[in-house]
């Protein structure tokens, strides 16, 4: 049996200032290769748990093991390994960086302190900007392209890193039905061909892709489902229609 | 030149223009990461601190360093976490530096308001000496050095500081590195441009640059170029007009400003 790659082992985290948990006791292992999408209705969780496996939000009870070391005392050295797409984003008009720096940006922790990019960081960025179709919007500032084109462009960000895992939170939010297929199409891509562990955020169930077998459902910071596609997906269906 | 000895001429350009460049340098950081007013509270905490200086003998200098960086040490993690607002901070703590400041003048020896007390709130040219311009050299070498040495580090930050996270860099030590280096500009430049409008210089030259550029290399060049030429065209005004020095300069930034806004290709449709 394979040594996962995620582990959460009852596992809660609370905001500062909350008293009540928005994960509470969450017991979850995901293997090298899988893919798995998290979903649930509004408030359940989901972005919490994307944060807590990523370090970005310190847990406050039990355990979570990335890559087989503790996200709480390894955080920036395992979060250079992790692509990660925030679901919330907002960048002004005036934020100082263009789209190539965006995306370069995500080998920065790779790439360490006191060392500058080389060429093959910035071929990684340009690789990753061309997959998403953005090589031509690479001088043009973050601030200036819509929102739909700032989502694929973390995405371009979180590849870039050639991670080893992906985190991804809503990442067809801000796209058009187009834009949705074919951005679908290259994360189920990479996952079949890098062998890349995948976790998916989506609130939208016919969003889920075919390749996607494993589903989580979370409410109310609980899992209450974890398993196979069909099972789970009907599961929820059926609890939201009551 | 108006009776000014050279070696003093000198000194004070140097300082002038090293004053301006750093202030450009660590104004970037400020404008960006939207600090005005953890700034300007430090700004006349320094003031403060040099009051009590005054007012006790002790290196006006020394205590103005210890009220700005004590400033960014209690008041940091507050701005971090934004647990209260900006305006809220800049209300409560304004009010409460100046105030300070302005008892340990009233405290000081001699005339409440004698030449070296309204140095402190206006700026003064004979403030300034040879030792000023060594330390202000070293500052500004230090703060060109860290910015070059952790450009990409504090490129990330001023991006994104959620995302400079995600990608694998510890923020939180850059961001007290720009708070500590901002406490220091403060106190340095407190004898040339004053107290009460130290924070200007700060602000505008950094402010003007963003007017005009995306690429983060270019703002920090051209903050640190305009608060050079700011800070030296500020000095050039004071002699001619025989005005504070410290006014002087905040005019001219302010001006700058003012018309980088009206200039700024940001603001125009192509």
């Amino acid at each position: 049996m394979a040594t996962p790659v995620i582990e959460l082992q009852n596992v809660s985290t609370i905001y500062e200032g909350e008293r009540v948990p928005a994960i509470h006791e969450i017991e979850l292992s995901i293997d090298p290769g899988e893919f798995v999408a998290i979903i649930g209705p509004n408030g359940a969780g989901k972005t919490t748990l994307l944060e807590t496996i990523n370090g970005l939000l310190p847990y406050t009870r039990g355990r979570v093991w990335v890559l087989g070391r503790d996200i709480a005392r390894f955080g920036p050295q395992l979060r250079s390994e992790i692509g990660y797409v925030p679901q919330e984003f907002q960048f002004d008009e005036t934020v100082p960086v263009l789209v190539k720096d965006v995306v370069l940006m995500g080998r920065y922790g790779r790439i360490g302190l006191l060392r500058w990019p080389t060429a093959e960081d910035c071929a990684r960025a340009h690789e990753a900007l061309e997959l998403l179709g953005l090589a031509e919007l690479a001088e043009r500032p973050i601030g200036k392209l819509s929102g739909g084109q700032q989502q694929k462009v973390l995405l371009a960000r979180a590849l870039a890193k050639n991670p080893k895992i992906l985190l991804l939170d809503e990442p067809f939010s801000h796209l058009d039905f187009a834009a949705r297929d074919e951005v679908a199409e290259l994360i189920a891509r990479w996952h079949r061909e890098r062998a890349l562990t995948t976790l998916i955020v989506l609130h939208d169930l016919e969003a889920i892709p075919p390749s996607c077998h494993r589903v989580v459902l979370l409410d109310e910071g609980r899992v209450r489902q974890d398993g196979m596609r069909e099972r789970v997906v009907q599961a929820f269906a059926l609890s939201y229609r009551k | 030149m108006y009776g000014v000895p050279w070696s003093l001429l000198i000194t004070l350009l140097g300082g002038a223009a090293l004053t301006g460049a750093a202030c450009g340098l660590l104004g970037t950081f400020v404008v960006r990461l939207r600090l005005s007013s953890l700034g300007f509270t430090m700004s006349h905490a320094a003031f403060a601190g040099a009051a009590l200086g005054l007012a006790t003998g002790v290196e006006p200098l020394a205590l103005a360093l210890l009220g700005a960086i004590a400033t960014a040490a209690v008041l940091g993690p507050i701005a971090e976490r934004a647990k209260l607002p900006a305006d809220v901070i800049t209300g409560v703590l304004f009010p409460f530096t100046m105030a300070l400041g302005l008892i340990f003048l009233y405290l000081a020896p001699g005339t409440a308001m004698s030449s070296s007390a309204l140095g402190l709130l206006w700026g003064s040219l004979l403030a300034m000496t040879h030792a000023d311009l060594i330390r202000l050299a070293g500052l500004t070498g230090a703060s060109v050095l860290i910015v070059g040495l952790f450009f990409k580090e504090f490129q990330a930050l001023l991006f994104d500081r959620k995302l400079a996270e995600e990608s694998g860099i510890p923020t939180r030590p850059f961001y007290y590195l720009i708070l500590f280096l901002t406490g220091v500009t403060i106190a340095l430049a407190l004898r040339l441009v004053g107290g009460l409008l130290v924070f200007v210089l700060l602000q505008s030259p950094a402010a003007t640059a963003f007017q005009f550029f995306y690429d983060l290399k270019k703002i920090f060049f051209w903050a640190a170029l305009l608060g050079v030429l700011y800070a030296s065209v500020g000095l050039a005004l004071s002699f001619m007009f025989d005005l504070p020095v410290g006014s002087a300069i905040v005019l001219i930034s302010t001006l700058g400003f003012g018309l980088a806004v009206w200039r700024s290709p940001k603001r125009h449709r192509a």
